[in-house]
């Protein structure tokens, strides 16, 4: 990997001291009872089956076609789509528009390593899961040959980075009058044993990844949906998870996307009205100046009249 | 996929006939189309598997190397996976044109192996924070016929299995480095322990319907597929005196995955990920049983090896 | 003579590649070819495939085509033969890290080509392409060879218009009891002992010679008879190649026969 020779950054093998700190070192067992508290609340107060808040927001880049932000706590994300473009240097002419889509993290985004400028597997790997969620939604078919690129920044990240990037792109492509079939909305849930914790934040999502060597159940799911036509557009699964435990998740996940989905159409239906309002107000004012310019015509028209006369 | 051209009443049939159980091969939806396995084709690699599908055929090799682990997994071995389309199968593929596809199915397999209870890095560790085994599973794509990733992972949980590992014969310590001496004996070595290695069974949405192991012309008229990975039952794969001694085994899923433009309502996604179990369970019994035998008639000098000319 | 004897020596260099008895590392005569095994139409979707095995060298071969040129590629002379040699990574001891790309699976390409031109009939084809894949599946010397002739049956299985079957080998040259005793089929041990190792692609049924490559120093005085022993493992090889598609011919019809009925 190509280093950034512009920082200094120390030797090949070295290791980060946070290896040795108290935190690196705990063991699974500690770091597991430490996401529940006695009351079965979690770290930061939520409830197992509690998202966190979320606020959405489109318009956001200026230099941008459409545009969003979303938070959701330590989780921030920002989205810009631009309007769609030709394919140059492609062979062949292709009947269905392409989405291009890129996904990065701001260099201090992590809490556990800083990213470096180059994308890094795990950065592409986003890429191309936003790609395949986000692709059922759009119609490609009206724009053949011509690809739409939808980039997501991600300021700050603790967990559902995929979610929140989807509910991001969905609602910057719906920003940017890209056509499209439905709204998407996306949601994640980490199982660690038979707790399921929804919305899942870095530490729980970590520690769902490591498994206990036992028989127990983890996993990472994520699911992408389109709340309209009731269609699953994508659903990413990892870890292990017995068949129970799937459907089980399946039906929270459509839940809680349902829950997102009031808060992007608001948004949606408040840019419609703007829009509207906009309109009428620009199609006002033009009017009033035609009017303007008709009396102006008619003033100079009678003018020549006169003077002919 | 390449280059496969149907009309539209072809698709059209195809749909139908999925609709009513049908297809064009005669198949049922849950049937796997005939397949040809050989371990042990290349003398090269630590173990290798050559998979005929139809008309997929893959060629799997794992060579193993001495590594140092990961600084925060210092008790684990590490494991890569490497897909090379080769030109052979499409000439789309020269140069650089099969690295897309390559890259999606190898990020699929790493996501379905990368949970301890699909296929444990315990076993490849010599010494804890110091020397661990590397795995290179390089898959190469000879022909494409459809079903890639299915046959993608039979192929390489056949080469996972014909895997030996050489023993470690002595460790030296010498100022905080190792230097570990192997044996030179091709049979002084172990197997790795693959029983639970997850298999991938595409289902492919067809009309309302899916089906396993889609064929090209099935694939080309679906919008999206499912890919499902199952765990392995570890019980195929040993010779167990007392098979009553065994834990119970549950299927599991290690990774799900969907592909194509298109979406699929929710009970779909469940019927779905039921069938794909079902035929993963099938599939692992099959493969378990035939590796199984195949290793056994090598033990007893009975095989014939073949490669690719048969 | 004794002085000879000494510039001998000083000629060859490291270790013997003959034992007292005369045979070499792998217990073959010096004018001895591995043994090499093949299969014509191995595979359903290229027009033309071959599996060609030369002792544990295995390679697979593909051909496409003759189909259109790519725009930049086209000639209104004759057809564009191009080629793709590719190694898999586990194909050799140490593991690689690229299939294609680097410098010397370029050149194997290019030589590839300049053999297999001379044997197709390109006048045939004008503005067309024909693409050859090889794909080594085991590297232990000679690959190169191994990969013309598996290209020469995957051509012939494709139905492809050839001059002549083209062949390559390789001889290397060693010393038993002081006389010159030029090895055939030169295997991995011995390419790495650090003899010469003389390449030869030929269409042995015309007598002309399609390439020709030397690696290290031969004293010109045993260059003769170094290509003469290629030129006669070409040939053989040729003999090999022409039983191998009279027997594949002769499959395919009573294969063809038991489909009809």
């Amino acid at each position: 990997m190509p280093l950034d020779y512009k920082r200094f950054n120390g030797p090949e093998d070295s290791v980060s001291y946070k290896r040795f700190t108290a935190d690196y070192l705990k063991s699974y067992d500690e770091l597991h009872s430490e996401l529940i508290d006695e009351t079965g609340h979690r770290k930061d107060g939520r409830a197992m089956d509690e998202a966190r808040p979320m606020y959405v927001r489109g318009n956001f880049v200026s230099q941008a076609k459409g545009s969003s932000y979303i938070e959701m706590r330590g989780t921030k994300v920002v989205c810009s789509v631009f309007d769609p473009r030709e394919i140059v240097h492609q062979n062949e002419f292709s009947t269905v528009g392409l989405l291009f889509c890129e996904v990065k993290f701001a260099p201090f985004a992590c809490k556990r390593q800083r990213q470096s400028h180059v994308p890094d597997s795990e950065e592409k790997a986003l890429s191309v899961a936003l790609r395949k969620a986000v692709g059922p939604t759009v119609c490609c078919q009206l724009f053949a040959n011509f690809q739409i690129d939808i980039f997501v920044y991600i300021i700050e990240s603790d967990g559902s980075c995929l979610a929140a990037a989807i509910t991001a792109a969905g609602l910057a492509l719906a920003n940017a009058a890209v056509p499209m079939f439905d709204v998407v909305t996306a949601s994640s849930v980490a199982i660690i044993g038979d707790k399921i914790f929804i919305d899942p934040t870095e530490d729980e999502e970590h520690l769902a990844m490591i498994s206990p060597d036992t028989n127990t159940n983890h996993g990472v799911i994520t699911m992408a949906r389109l709340n309209g036509l009731m269609q699953i557009a994508d659903f990413r699964q990892i870890g292990s998870l017995d068949i129970e435990c799937i459907l089980k998740v399946t039906d929270i996940l459509e839940q809680e996307c349902q829950k997102v989905f009031p808060k992007i159409q608001k948004t949606l239906v408040g840019y419609v009205k703007n829009g509207i309002m906009e309109q009428k107000r620009l199609s006002e004012e033009g009017k009033a100046r035609e009017a303007k310019l008709k009396d102006k015509m008619l003033e100079w028209r009678s003018s020549i009249v006169n003077n002919s006369v | 996929m390449a280059g496969i051209l149907l009309s539209h009443t072809e698709k059209v049939y195809i749909t139908h006939g999925v609709k009513n159980e049908y297809r064009s091969d005669g198949r049922s939806n849950i049937d796997y189309r005939p397949m040809e396995l050989e371990t042990d084709v290349v003398s090269h690699a630590s173990g290798s598997a050559r998979l005929r599908l139809a008309n997929t055929d893959i060629l799997v090799g794992v060579k193993t190397e001495i590594d140092v682990p990961k600084p925060d997994k210092p008790g684990l071995g590490k494991i890569e996976f490497f897909v090379d389309c080769s030109a052979n199968a499409t000439p789309e593929f020269e140069g650089r044109g099969g690295e897309q596809l390559a890259n999606s199915i190898s990020n699929i397999m790493l996501r379905a192996y990368q949970s301890a209870q699909a296929f444990n890095l315990k076993q490849l560790c010599i010494f804890e924070g110091k020397q661990c085994w590397k795995l290179y599973i390089d898959i190469l794509i000879l022909e494409c016929g459809g079903n890639l990733c299915d046959a993608v992972s039979l192929a390489v949980k056949a080469a996972l299995f014909n895997t030996r590992i050489p023993f470690v014969k002595a460790a030296l310590m010498d100022g905080g480095n190792v230097d570990l001496q192997l044996s030179d004996d091709p049979f002084d070595s172990k197997w790795l322990d693959v029983g639970s290695a997850p298999l991938l069974v595409t289902l492919c949405r067809i009309g309302e319907k899916c089906v396993v192991d889609p064929t090209a012309e099935e694939e080309s008229c679906s919008l999206v597929s499912l890919i499902v990975g199952v765990t392995g039952n570890p019980k195929y794969y040993n010779d167990y005196e007392d098979e009553e001694e065994l834990p119970a085994f549950e299927a599991k899923c290690s990774v799900i995955s969907m592909h194509g433009p298109g979406s699929v309502s929710p009970q779909n996604l469940r019927d779905a990920i039921n069938q794909g179990i079902i035929a993963a369970v099938c599939l692992d019994e099959a493969l378990g049983k035939t590796l199984f035998r195949e290793r056994r008639d090598t033990e007893q000098f009975k095989r014939h090896s073949y490669g690719f000319l048969k | 003579m004794a002085t000879l004897r000494v510039m001998d020596s000083f000629l060859m260099p490291g270790p013997d590649l003959l034992s007292s008895q005369g045979l070499r590392l792998d217990g073959r005569r010096p004018n001895e070819l591995r043994r090499i095994r093949c299969k014509l139409g191995v595979f359903t979707q290229p027009d033309g495939s071959a599996y060609l095995e030369q002792g544990n060298t295995k390679v697979l071969a593909a051909v496409y085509g003759p189909h259109q040129a790519s725009k930049s590629k086209s000639s209104t002379e004759a057809v564009v033969v191009n080629c793709q040699y590719s190694m898999a990574t586990f194909s050799t001891g140490e593991r690689k890290n690229r299939p294609r790309g680097d410098r010397k699976s370029l050149e194997m390409s290019l030589h590839l080509r300049q053999a297999l031109t001379a044997a197709i009939k390109t006048e045939l084809y004008p503005r067309s392409q024909i693409d050859i894949y090889i794909e080594v599946l085991q590297a232990d010397g000679g690959a190169y060879c191994a990969s013309v002739n598996a290209a020469t049956l995957a051509l012939v299985d494709a139905g492809v218009p050839l001059r002549a079957y083209v062949c390559a080998c390789t001889a290397s040259m060693a010393w038993h009891g002081g006389s010159p005793a030029p090895l055939l089929d030169v295997g991995h041990v011995e390419e790495a002992a650090g003899g010469v190792v003389l390449t030869v692609a030929s269409l042995p049924s015309t007598g002309s010679i399609a390439l020709l490559e030397m690696s290290h120093r031969l004293h010109s005085d045993y260059f003769e008879n170094v290509l003469s022993r290629a030129l006669q493992g070409c040939r053989d090889i040729e003999v090999i190649l022409d039983k191998a598609v009279r027997d594949h011919l002769a499959e395919g019809w009573t294969k063809q026969d038991v489909v009809t009925v």
